[in-house]
This record gives C-alpha cells, structure tokens and sequence, in this order.
C-alpha cells in the first residue's frame, strides 16, 4: 500500500474536500482519502496493484480539481 | 407578526446567502450527491421530477429542526435575556466571521481558510455514506436535520434574537419564519449542484462572497453602533452633519423628571420606564398611547445656568430626527423620547454609555434624564440593531 500527498489548490469550500474523499467509496483500489481545504491538499492511502497513482488524479481532475504532488 | 415578517424577509434575503457561504455547500452537495446517479461522471443534466421530493423533505427537516431550535431558545431566553452591550459583542463576532467567510469564498489569502468550519472526518464521511442511499427518503430528513449542528452568522443572529423573544413559542416562531425564508436560496443550491455542477456553482459563490462580505460589514457596522463605538461609520459621518437640535425648554433645577410642553392630560399614566441604568443616574417618565404627537422645535431658549435643558428626539419609523442634537455641558439634560405610530426597531432605543435601554410605547413619549456631561462630550444613541443611530454634542 502506498501513501501519498497531494496539494489540491483549488478547492474553494469544505465541500470540496468531502467531494474528493467520496473517491474512496467509488474505487476499490483506494484504503482512504483525506482531504483538507484549509491545508489544500489530500492524502490518499491507495493499493497500486489495483489502482495507479494517474487514475486517481485524472479521477480528481473530473471532479475539477488539480491535484499535484505536494 | 411584524418580528416574523421580518425574520422571513432576513431569511429570504440574506439569511439563506449567509448559510450558504457556512454549510450550505458541505450539506446541500451532500443532498445532490444523493440525487446524481454517478458522482464521478457529474454530467450536468436538466433537473428531473424526482429532485423535488427529497429537497422538500430535507427543507421540511431543517425547518423542524431549527423550528425546536428556536423553541428551546426562547425557553432559556424566557431565563436569560442578554443585554444591548452582550447583543453587540455577539454582533461584532458574527460580523468578523461573515468577513472572513466572504474574504475566504474570494479566495483573497489561504489564512482566511480558518474562518470555515471544517466538521471531523469521522462525520463528513457519515454524512457522504448517508447521502449515498438512492431511494431512502429518510436520508434528505436526516441531514436537514444536521443543518441546525452548523449555523451560520445570520442564523446565530436569528437564534440570538430567539433567545431574547421572550417565549418558547416566540422563539420557535421567529425560527420557522426565518428558516421558511431562507429555504428558496437552499432549493437554488441543490438545483446548482445538480443541474450546472461544481464549475458554475465557483461563479455564484463568488457572488454569494461579496454579498456574506457587505453584510458581514453592515454587522460589524451595527455591533459598534450598539456599543456606542466613536470608529463606526455612523459615527465618523455623523460628525459631518450640523447640529439641528438644540435645548427647547429650560426648566429650574432639580427637578427630576421633565413634563413636556406637549403632555397628556393629568389622567395619562406615567411610570417608570427605565430597564437599565445601573452606573448613571438616569431616571425616565413614559407617557403611554395618545400622549404626543411629533410637534415642530421650539427656538432655543437661554436659561439659568443650573437649569435642566429639554431636548425632543422623533422616533421615526426610518429613524430619529435629529441625528444630531446640540446640549449645554454641565448641565442635567432631559431627552424626551417621541414616537407616533413608530413601529420599526428604532423603538428599541439605547444610549450605550448610560447603560440605558428602553423599548418605547409605538405612540407616545418617554423622558431620559441625563446627568451633566463634560464639554465635548459626545454622547451616541442607537437602535438595539445598531441600524439607527444619532449623537447629542454636549458644549459649554
């Protein structure tokens, strides 16, 4: 299992975080999300024999939020 | 019914905003989520029949929800009502938050971040699981219920004034009326979430920003009015206008209540109407209904220089004329205090150094005694909202 931090710049209320931590009830691969918009940034703790690092971030993109790594 | 209309109108116009701006997007994207079929694709799509049952029923759950809110409120208001000073303090708070809220939505500094109240993870993931059902209505009633968990600004101002409406059933009724008003921008929300998705909901809280910033202002504005504050706006332009009263009528002194020249009949009733003064020597005579009519000033009249000085301040609904009145210094003044069918929140009067605060009859006429001032003082009075405000310049 990997952890990662990613620096989300463009979240503009809480809602946003709770969007983004909702990816974890949509993909398997993913053991958490948690997301913060006053730190604007997320951790996501994934398995990467399930899921890879760019679906996620492209499944964060189509929420429409950028996430990079922080 | 005039405070419930009011609190109807707040909720209509700014109350919704204000919630909006604190929990609105965190409850209402929870709400829409439940609606969408797949977070993921988030397709904007037109707004299907079946929206609307849901986003009445959690309308419906705030509304009970704040509704027995309000009710508790004015039950322990019934014991505790807090004062104009404590109002104000409470105003400036609320105010600073709605600034921050509105500086934060602008995205102006990442500091400002702190202003929005960020639930545990441990509940927004609740919540998130919640809203995921798809056909269980009781999911839209569980989280309007929440709501009432995360006021925002307006409605902790609404839940302060059902603390001081007096009654368990007052407080719910100002409440319900005030979150009535507030669920159109709630159903707006929902319908932004669903029908034009996260980019354009950006856009209207923009907008929803500049508006939660104005009105944190006014409240900022409103609460150093109440505190009597020589730094709000009311008081740095009122300074800028002429002074239009002065002493109508001298009196020999001491004498400790003034009869105005426009008095009712020996029959009226008179009776104290002073709530607080307990640091000044302030003393008041209230002349019920029927009493005065708003009558045009006499020319100033000199008088001896131990004498008591009358002034006349209308009580309008739109505010009080003169905003600014002119006294002697050195010399115990006797404001009489005229309404006529005034029924706006002017009748609420304060004058927040005397400690003073009286709710005026809707027709009549109450005198404030004022101890002597020094020259150059600068005595503020004010609306228990702070909306209404005036000055007596006391000179030598």
């Amino acid at each position: 299992m990997i952890k990662k931090t990613y620096r989300v710049s463009d979240m503009y209320c809480a809602n946003c975080a709770m969007r983004i931590e909702g990816l974890e009830d949509h993909w398997p691969g993913i053991v958490s999300i948690e997301a913060s918009y006053r730190k604007g940034q997320m951790t996501v703790a994934f398995d990467e024999k399930r899921v890879t690092e760019a679906q996620i971030l492209a499944a964060v993109a189509r929420l429409g939020y950028t996430a990079q790594p922080g | 019914m005039e405070q419930l209309i009011l609190a109807f109108i707040t909720g209509l116009t700014t109350g919704g905003l204000s919630c909006l701006a604190v929990q609105g997007g965190l409850l209402a994207g929870s709400l829409a989520r439940q609606i969408e079929q797949d977070l993921l694709v988030a397709r904007a799509g037109p707004l299907r029949p079946n929206i609307a049952l849901p986003i009445a029923l959690f309308l419906a759950a705030k509304l009970a929800a704040y509704t027995l809110l309000g009710a508790l409120l004015g039950l322990v208001g019934a014991f505790l009502t807090p004062d104009p000073i404590t109002r104000a303090g409470l105003m400036i708070f609320i105010g600073v938050v709605m600034v921050g809220n509105g500086l934060r939505m602008l995205n102006v500094h990442p500091i400002f971040r702190y202003f929005v109240i960020e639930p545990p993870r441990f509940i927004t993931r609740a919540i998130r699981r919640t809203a995921r059902g798809k056909t269980d209505f009781s999911t839209p009633l569980f989280l309007g219920a929440l709501t009432v968990l995360i006021p925002c600004g307006v409605t902790q101002a609404m839940m302060a004034a059902a603390l001081g409406a007096g009654s368990a059933v007052a407080g719910a009724a100002l409440m319900a009326a005030f979150t009535l008003g507030a669920s159109p921008v709630f159903f707006l929300v929902a319908y932004l979430a669903t029908e034009l998705g996260a980019r354009l909901e950006k856009y209207f809280l923009r907008f929803v920003a500049v508006v939660v910033l104005i009105l944190g202002l006014v409240t900022i504005e409103s609460g150093l009015n109440v505190l009597g504050s020589p730094l709000s706006f009311a008081s740095l332009t009122a300074n800028l206008q002429p002074a239009t009263e002065t002493p109508e009528t001298p009196t020999p002194a001491p004498v400790p209540t003034a009869v105005p020249p426009t008095a009712p009949p020996p029959t009226a009733a008179v009776a104290t109407g002073a709530q607080k003064a307990p640091s000044a020597p302030v003393a008041a005579t209230a002349t019920q209904k029927g009493a005065a009519t708003p009558a045009p000033i006499a020319p100033a009249v000199a008088g001896p220089d131990n004498a008591v000085a009358v002034l006349q301040l209308n009580v309008l609904n739109n505010g009080y004329v003169p905003r600014v009145l002119r006294a002697p210094a050195n010399r115990p003044v006797s404001l009489a205090l005229v309404t006529n069918k005034t029924y706006s929140c002017a009748r609420d009067f304060v004058i927040p150094a005397l400690k003073y605060y009286q709710l005026l009859p809707e027709t009549g006429r109450i005198t404030v005694e004022i101890p002597p001032q020094k020259p150059g003082t600068v005595m503020r009075f004010t609306c228990s909202m702070g909306m209404y405000t005036g000055q007596i310049l006391f000179d030598g």
